[in-house]
């Protein structure tokens, strides 16, 4: 058994402990958001916050995140359905084509902006890393400089 | 213009469509209660009207519109809405909805794509017959970049006779002729009397009148979203993690399975070593061998289904294709470009007497590309139910209904099982590129489903099985000839190409007939240059047999050809001594519509403006899917060969545009998929195994040195032509010739160069050091 904040919401979660994050949330607490595209940390369509920290779920075992905090692309959203700052400069710039990866570039995105509110080019290079199948890298990189612009006004 | 064909056909054809009747009743919603060929009659089923095929409209005022495309990131879903929101005077907002229809009604029939005549233009008694037989066959496909030419018309037209029908009704309910109605923001209105009635309140008495025979469409003059960018309906859904892709159906008492293919292409399971390990793993509920070729572990999840699937000890069957490499397939491509009878796909004029008559010398050069695979962010996965009854629903991210009900099919009939009816649902595709037209994972999801009947199955593919055990673009050679005349202008061009059949691979695994392996149209487009004035033109075409899958990728010989022709055309430049851009120029002469295109891309660049030292400029130019391109590459190469593509520009001529962003996204992701094909990706063989595995291996563009991309959009007045595929075409002969023109190096092989990887998940591209 395995307690953990998830969405701020507390849930615990009978399992295998070798099983990897994404899995339990996508097969136990039914939040589908975090994708699994490659299963070794490479594309980050998984990521998902852990303690503000923007983490590959697809190879994180969940004994490892006992008592953490752990918020999903659902997560962010406000409780009365807004947007945060970073999906809303997503629709903004028309970011998404199939949109399969972007839960995964929202979760770094954010937290990109929380640890760096006004990102250079370089540190946006530096911070994202996931892969894009349909290319949306121009727009994700005007995205997150509309969302810190955003957050400045804010 | 062309009028719908009406109810009439149905004495024609009433007993052909009984099957689809049948399918229709069981599976529910949305079944036109008037069999029509086309569908455009309409039906009211509670609080819902349906108008026609493509358009229903709820008491409450909210709409759905049926595209009966998949979407795949394209955005079809927002461009054929806009079309039927244009004609009903409907606001584009979050009122209107898009559903993939689950009955393969005939007006829904992809005939463009094999007829390849344009709706609106089509007429004639073969058009006639393709259109029944296809719309019988239910042929629902989405690929071709074709999804708008094929129905903004149908479309438009739907829109015009559901607005005719709800000024009807108006006119009926308000007793005024509806020649003093208006519509506009959903409402009928009357001006004279000021009143108005909602779209809502009138759907149901419009739905059952007889829907107008020649439905009038709107002057373009009066377009208020045609032609002006609108956000994606399907975004919101995105950006919130809400949307269901295939990977994400989720059913009551549903099963979860993952597979292991032969490493080797061909081989048979020979035999399980440890069947009763796997099968006491947690969770386990089957180990089934599919169709002698394919191992699949099914459990209560499908962590648990791949983890048990992990242990699997199978011995293969051994082929002959056990020793094959990719030096090998390298060397078959060679040889066949020695072929003494390759199969002649075009010629005009006599080639090889006016290249024996130039007195200059010939220009001859050969070009290679490797075997590629898709890699859509969304592994390859099904959904499956076999109930008690036989009747079976699919829940599937594919680009064709057809494919997945020939699937399961096929699934079902290798657990022995006939279904008594097929109900398909098409769901969000997390990307495609070709590889979701293959029925190969529905059938696998189907066969497991007949054998737990009762319980859905849904089959997800590792990372591994996709990029090392799926469906491959072909390894593909060229030799091209040119003989220049004294202006330094081609007077022959001869043009021939080694690579397995396309169609003839394609067909072999998903269609009851296959049209052989010569001459395969897929694999010589964007050979021809037929835009080029060139007075002595050769194609000719070998296909090279290897134990490969080959599927439709992404603008298929576009892929290859258009960077082995357009590379081609800068050495002939050079070699006359002319500036690339000008000598294209010359060529276009007689294709003012590509020369518009060039020069608007040359233009975006600043073609000319000089570049420091170690930096490129290269431009190619092609027609595919009736609209034409041009690109612009810049390149900056370091001393130790590092290279990297700084800026990309595009322009692109697609004729009529309905969503002018969307065309800008295909056109920015086309050129990020170009340079990751150009520079970054190869499958390669070895014992006759796939080596690649994952993104550590088969590397693509990620964010951090993606060139900066600019687009414009070149408006010619004509029809539409397609979006999907043109942008990733010339980027690999772009850059292969900014290389050129920053080194002197021509590099003829792709991938252009090597991706070294330089930290976690950080890479960068390092020009091979055999190019010559």
């Amino acid at each position: 058994m395995v307690e953990l904040m998830v969405n701020g919401t507390r849930v615990s979660v009978e399992t295998d402990a070798g099983k990897p994050l994404l899995w339990v949330l996508r097969e136990d607490l039914d939040l589908l958001g975090p994708k699994y595209g490659c299963g070794v940390a490479q594309c980050g369509a998984c990521r998902v916050l852990i303690d503000g920290e923007s983490t590959p779920s697809c190879v994180t075992p969940i004994d490892s995140v006992a008592g953490a905090s752990v918020v999903t692309v659902e997560g962010l959203v406000q409780a009365d359905g807004t947007l945060s700052l970073v999906q809303q400069a997503w629709i903004d710039e028309q970011v998404p084509q199939c949109g399969f990866c972007q839960p995964g570039f929202i979760i770094a995105a954010t937290a990109l902006l929380e640890a760096t509110p006004q990102p250079t080019d370089a540190q946006i290079d530096e911070a994202i890393t996931n892969i894009c199948r349909c290319g949306t890298y121009p727009r994700i990189r005007r995205a997150i400089h509309r969302a810190a612009t955003m957050l400045a006004e804010r | 213009m062309p009028r719908f064909l009406s109810r009439r056909g149905f004495l024609i054809t009433g007993a052909a469509l009984g099957g689809t009747a049948l399918i229709a009743a069981v599976g529910g919603v949305g079944y036109l209660a008037t069999v029509d060929v086309d569908g455009l009659d309409g039906f009211v089923d509670g609080d819902r009207a349906v108008l026609n095929a493509f358009l229903t409209i709820q008491g409450d005022g909210r709409v759905v519109i049926q595209v009966p495309r998949t979407e795949m990131g394209q955005g079809i879903h927002t461009g054929l809405a806009m079309v039927v929101a244009e004609e009903l005077d409907l606001p584009f907002d979050d009122r209107i909805s898009v559903a993939f229809p689950t009955e393969p009604l005939p007006a829904y029939a992809n005939w463009f794509n094999v007829l390849q005549q344009r709706p609106e233009e089509a007429s004639g008694p073969a058009v006639w017959v393709g259109r029944r037989v296809l719309g019988l066959l239910g042929f629902i496909a989405t690929g071709a970049s074709a999804s708008t030419m094929a129905l903004w018309h149908p479309m438009r037209v739907a829109g015009a006779a559901a607005r005719q029908m709800l000024l009807a009704a108006g006119s009926a309910r308000l007793g005024v002729p509806a020649a003093q109605l208006t519509t506009a923001d959903g409402f009928v209105r009357h001006e004279a009397s000021g009143r108005s009635l909602f779209y809502g309140e009138l759907a149901r008495e419009a739905a059952l009148l007889p829907p107008p025979d020649d439905p009038v469409l709107k002057p373009a003059a009066d377009w208020r979203l045609i032609g002006k960018s609108q956000r994606r309906v399907d975004l919101p859904a995105k950006v919130r993690g809400e949307q269901v892709f295939g990977m994400d159906v989720v059913l009551p008492d549903m099963l979860h399975a993952s597979i292991r293919h032969a490493p080797v292409f061909g081989a048979r399971v020979s035999r399980i070593a440890n069947e009763a390990e796997v099968r006491a793993q947690p969770g386990v509920k089957d180990v089934a061998v599919i169709d002698g070729r394919q191992v699949a572990v099914v459990a209560d999840s499908w962590w648990q289904a791949e983890q048990a699937a992990s242990l699997l000890d199978i011995a293969w069957t051994q082929t002959e294709a056990a020793g094959v490499t990719s030096a090998e397939m390298s060397a078959r491509l060679k040889t066949a470009l020695g072929s003494a009878e390759p199969y002649e796909n075009i010629n005009e004029g006599d080639v090889e007497a006016a290249i024996a008559g130039s007195t200059s010398p010939m220009i001859d050069a050969t070009y290679e590309v490797p075997f590629l695979t898709h890699a859509c962010m969304e592994p390859m996965n099904a959904t499956v139910l076999v109930r008690q009854d036989g009747s079976v629903e699919a829940w599937v991210p594919s680009q064709s209904p057809l494919g997945v009900r020939t699937g399961i099919g096929r699934g079902t009939g290798w657990a022995g099982l006939e279904p008594t009816s097929i109900t398909c649902n098409i769901t969000m595709n997390g990307g495609a590129f070709g590889r979701r037209s293959d029925l190969d994972v529905t059938a696998q999801a189907a066969f497991l489903a007949a054998r737990h009947r009762g319980r859905p199955v849904k089959v997800i593919w590792s990372r591994e099985e996709d990029i090392g055990r799926g469906l491959y673009r072909s390894h593909a050679a060229a030799r091209l000839r040119a003989a220049l005349g004294p202006d330094g202008l081609p007077v022959a061009y001869d043009a021939l190409v080694a690579a397995q059949s396309i169609i003839h691979s394609v067909a072999g695994r998903n269609l009851p007939f296959n049209p052989g392996p010569d001459g395969d149209s897929l694999s010589v487009e964007g050979l021809d240059k037929l835009h080029y004035t060139i007075p002595n033109r050769r194609v000719r075409s070998q296909n090279v047999p290897s134990h490969m899958p080959i599927g439709f990728w992404r603008s298929n010989g576009f892929s290859f050809n258009t960077f082995f022709t357009e590379s081609f055309v800068d050495e002939c430049a050079l070699a006359a001594g002319a500036d690339p851009l000008a000598y294209r120029r010359t060529l276009l002469r007689d294709s003012p519509r590509h020369l518009a295109v060039l020069n608007r891309a040359a233009e975006l660049a600043g073609w000319g403006s000089p570049m420091a030292q170690g930096r490129g400029r290269g431009i190619a130019v092609e027609e595919c899917y009736r609209s034409v391109i041009a690109q612009v590459a810049e390149v900056t190469v370091a001393e130790d060969g590092e290279i990297t593509v700084d800026r990309v520009f595009g322009a692109i001529d697609v004729g009529m545009v309905i969503n002018p962003d969307a065309v800008i996204a295909q056109m920015e992701g086309g050129i990020i998929f170009g340079v990751t094909t150009a520079l970054m990706s190869a499958i390669t063989l070895d014992g006759g195994t796939v080596t690649e595995s994952n993104f550590h291996d088969f590397p693509v563009q990620r964010m951090a040195n993606a060139p900066a991309v600019e687009v414009a959009i070149v408006d010619s007045g004509l029809p539409p032509g397609g979006a999907g595929e043109p942008g990733i075409v010339p980027v690999a002969a772009a850059i292969a010739n900014a290389i050129h023109a920053a080194t002197g190096r021509r590099i003829r092989a792709l991938p252009l160069a090597v991706t070294e990887t330089v930290g976690e998940r950080r890479t960068r591209t390092v020009l091979r050091s055999a190019a010559t």
